[in-house]
């Protein structure tokens, strides 16, 4: 069998799963569903070689049977453990694993958060204030963000009504919100039309070469 | 973790790094969970012949195919992994976003209304942004790019800094009350 | 009518000339400044369903690095895909540019909970990545042997679809001080503008557009710049749908007052 056959067959079959997933666009049918279902069970299996290969042999196993890191065999039981969690008897038992991960990952997060988003955030802000008048569009641009920044923030602080100052400050947080959203809206417009005419790309020219 | 941030002594970053170690290798073991569960209710369904039960078969065929290819003969390049990863998943999982497109579009003519002020102007900044994102904007208005740049620049930039903080400081909160114990949801129930 | 607008252009083959943002005339203009040789770090941390947008990235990226003999290290904090679409790319190119594994590219693969992963490397590598993708032990490896922090990369750079970044910037930028740009898809792209502005990262590209930028900027047009007429076309679409619906909308307003 040819390269160029074997190939032809490979970019048949990623067209026809493409073609049964494009078809719920009429309606769920049974192409739909059979290449969902595909789609399911292939996941599913990747995460079963990915894991296997990347955590169980290169982090367990070959450092416990060739470099002696006994240590290791540790949190290979807290992993074992998670698995308790499909027994409805033993699924308390999971809860050792679950608070380990969560732990550890809450004590990362608060100083991510903080010294990794807060400070920054809030620096750059202020600094941005401290441009000498020599550059008028960027002072200028400093305090529409530093304004928008506070009006964001007080849209968002439900503990107090919003009426008075804090009412007017929160309609002109609106007004930069809405703004935001518009962008957001936009660019994820431009998002999810790029991945259509990457799929129609793939199917007009690597596929049936109608374009080049 | 929070004293590994302060502490520059060495056994303090020595035990903090490997506790991270750990967590890659729990962190493995909770995503082989899912797929333990997922093999769990398709084997339910088919007992019970549920509704569309012979999807399931076709289901658990992959996965098996797929995940034993993965652990006989490795996951690179030239593997029985690899190809169904290439030519079957990857493009049925772009078709699956892709589809989006056409519901935006759907959207677009029945539901987005400037009813209100403030939709008016989530409109109208999106339109914008729209135009000045692409080629064709420049030949409506030569200067919509730099528009559009000055939208995401500065009012954009300080809407979402302002969520960003937001959002830190109320994470930064949900992760003190986990260490100290007043937060137990992710235990599930008692 | 989405259809059309999509396959016209695409088989009409016509093209537009590309605007630059700022943004992706930084992160290109960082990376150009990379002296010839250096090690950077060159993330593939997205899924299958975002190809369209962040391959052609990788790809401008790969070609913009390879054409410095830059040698590259890179990792997957994305399970579902992301160690084998790197292999994919990373090998196609590699016999373009006529690149040796282990001496030029190393393939580090996928470890799970990338918070763990992000800050563990900052301390040791081989701890959290005892061996490559493929179970070779990374002091095999020849690019490996000289260092085993972030400090041993010139520049980090994230192509991305999720929230990863954030992990990026908030871990590694603000801990280690590691210099980062991020290529991201669309949906993504708005929330970064503020990590830009604060030099948490460099610079940014956005969706297909910004894919397209780096490829006119790299002077390798390729599928994100074939896509942007078809881009444009949608847009023209949706925004007349958008306006068409608003008039209906507003006659029917009136007719039901009147």
């Amino acid at each position: 069998m040819s390269a160029d056959f074997v190939q032809f067959i490979e970019l048949s079959i990623a067209g026809f799963l493409t073609l049964c997933i494009f078809s719920f666009l009429y309606k769920d049918n049974p192409f739909y569903r059979l290449a969902e279902h595909i789609y399911a069970g292939l996941s599913a299996g990747y995460y079963v070689g990915l894991i296997w290969n990347s955590v169980i042999v290169q982090q367990l196993w070959i450092p416990i049977t060739r470099n002696g890191e006994f240590m290791l065999i540790i949190p290979g039981i807290l992993g074992l453990l998670m698995f308790t969690r499909l027994s409805q008897n033993l699924s308390f038992v999971s809860r050792v694993s679950i608070a380990f991960v969560m732990g550890n990952t809450a004590g990362i997060s608060i100083m991510q958060q903080l010294h990794g988003y807060v400070l920054p955030q809030v620096a750059d802000t202020m600094a941005g204030l401290a441009v000498g008048t020599d550059n008028w569009y960027s002072l200028a641009g400093a305090w529409v963000i530093f304004i928008g920044v506070i009006s964001t923030l007080i849209y968002f602080y439900f503990s107090k009504e919003h009426k008075g100052v804090l009412g007017v400050t929160a309609r002109v947080g609106i007004v930069f919100i809405m703004i935001s959203f518009g962008a957001h809206f936009g660019y994820t417009v431009m998002g999810r039309v790029s991945l259509l005419i990457g799929r129609m790309q793939f199917l007009m020219r690597d596929w049936l070469h109608l374009i080049n | 973790m929070v004293v590994s941030f302060f502490s520059g002594n060495e056994s303090v970053s020595e035990f903090s790094q490997g506790q991270l170690v750990w967590i890659t290798i729990v962190g493995g073991f909770a995503l082989l969970l899912g797929v333990a569960s997922i093999t769990r209710v398709s084997f339910d369904h088919i007992k019970q012949r549920k509704k569309d039960w012979p999807y399931k078969v076709v289901l658990l065929v992959f996965l098996a195919v797929s995940g034993l290819g993965g652990i006989f003969e490795g996951t690179e390049q030239g593997t029985v992994y690899d190809w169904l990863f290439q030519n079957m998943n990857a493009p049925m999982m772009s078709t699956m976003f892709s589809l989006l497109a056409f519901y935006i579009a759907s959207a677009a003519y029945r539901a987005f209304r400037a009813r209100t002020l403030e939709a008016t102007i989530l409109l109208i900044t999106a339109t914008v942004v729209m135009l000045g994102r692409v080629p064709m904007g420049s030949y409506i208005y030569e200067y919509l790019p730099q528009i559009t740049d000055w939208i995401m620049n500065y009012p954009n930039l300080s809407v979402q800094r302002g969520i960003i903080i937001g959002a830190a400081l109320g994470a930064a909160s949900m992760s003190l009350r986990i260490i100290l114990g007043i937060e137990r949801t992710y235990l599930g129930r008692s | 009518m989405v259809s059309l607008s999509v396959i016209l252009p695409l088989i009409l083959t016509v093209s537009l000339p590309i605007s630059i943002s700022p943004e992706s005339q930084r992160l290109f203009d960082r990376v150009e400044a990379i002296p010839d040789g250096s090690t950077i770090l060159l993330t593939f941390d997205y899924y299958p369903s975002t190809l369209a947008e962040t391959e052609p990235m990788s790809v401008a990226a790969l070609r913009h690095c390879w054409r410095k003999d830059l040698k590259i290290v890179t990792l997957s904090t994305v399970g579902l895909g992301g160690p084998n679409i790197a292999d994919r790319v990373m090998a196609t190119l590699a016999e373009e540019f006529d690149k040796n594994y282990g001496i030029d590219y190393v393939n580090l693969g996928y470890k799970a909970n990338y918070q763990a992963v992000l800050l563990g490397l900052g301390q040791s590598i081989r701890s959290i990545y005892p061996t490559d993708y493929y179970g070779t032990p990374l002091d095999s490896l020849p690019m490996m042997t000289d260092f085993d922090t972030y400090d041993g990369f010139d520049f980090i750079y994230i192509i991305s679809d999720n929230g990863i970044v954030d992990y990026w910037v908030g871990l590694v930028n603000a801990r280690y001080g590691a210099e980062m740009g991020a290529g991201v898809t669309a949906v993504m792209a708005p929330k970064f503008y503020a990590y830009v502005r604060a030099d948490q990262l460099i610079g940014l590209l956005g969706g297909m557009k910004g894919a397209a930028e780096y490829e006119y900027l790299v002077e390798a047009e390729g599928m994100a710049t074939s896509g942007m007429v078809a881009q444009s076309m949608v847009h023209m679409t949706i925004i007349a749908f958008i306006i068409i619906g608003n008039i209906s909308y507003f006659a029917t307003r009136r007719r039901n007052v009147s």
